[in-house]
């Protein structure tokens, strides 16, 4: 049987899930921004468990 | 693309769509789906659009366009629920330029129709981002029978 959560818990996870809401509600650029972030650092990790696809890179843009 | 009539419609889908409605997910290509004059789904039936892309100077490299150096993978509208995703598609606006982008039900309804661990992250941020109106959600889901239990908030 799960035992119930804490208060501490619960606001913690509520604080977690507003941290989230906050992400979504940044702008469009800022967003895309992240997103060449994240494929910056993602692409080794990627390219360390399998050969990549051609088009696996990092987009040539400026957010 | 529309104005030549090499596409009847398109909408961005994908991990890329979420980004409009949801925190950003690493993703490396963008997809479009297309609605075809043609009307066949096949992958035959993208020809013209490769055409249209080489006249314009876009590279083609296997399945995807290079458009300002962005892998583009177009999608024809391949069932019924991509073809509504596509006419349902919201208009946004990105830097000045309008995009029409699959809305948040029909993403989440799409990452649920065809599975994987990925796609189902996907589902959960755009419903964790309070972005999804899920009654309209189910309406999408019962009438394309998709069979998904909703996670919940928490």
């Amino acid at each position: 049987m799960t035992e119930p959560l804490s208060e501490a818990m619960r606001a913690l996870l509520a604080r977690k899930r507003e941290w989230h809401r906050a992400q979504a509600r940044l702008p469009l650029r800022e967003k895309v921004r992240i997103l060449l972030e994240l494929q910056r650092q993602d692409l080794p990790l990627l390219a360390a468990r399998r050969p990549l696809e051609p088009w696996e890179r990092p987009w040539e843009i400026t957010p | 693309m529309r104005e030549e009539r090499v596409v009847l419609d398109y909408a961005i889908g994908g991990a890329t769509a979420v980004l409009f409605y949801a925190e950003p997910t690493r993703t490396y290509d963008l997809d479009v789906f297309a609605l075809l004059p043609s009307g066949e789904p096949s992958l035959a039936s993208l020809g013209p659009i490769y055409e249209w892309a080489r006249t314009q100077g876009f590279a083609v490299d296997a399945e995807h366009l290079l458009i300002h150096g962005v892998p583009v993978q177009i999608l024809p509208a391949y069932d019924a629920l991509v073809a509504e995703a596509v006419r349902d598609a919201r208009l946004h606006d990105y830097e000045g330029t309008p995009v029409r982008v699959v809305d948040p039900e029909h993403l989440v309804a799409l990452a649920l129709q065809t599975g994987g661990a990925r796609r189902r992250e996907r589902a959960w941020q755009l419903l964790q981002a309070d972005v999804v109106n899920r009654p309209r959600l189910q309406a999408i889901l019962d009438a394309h029978g998709i069979d998904a239990t909703l996670p919940g908030d928490d």
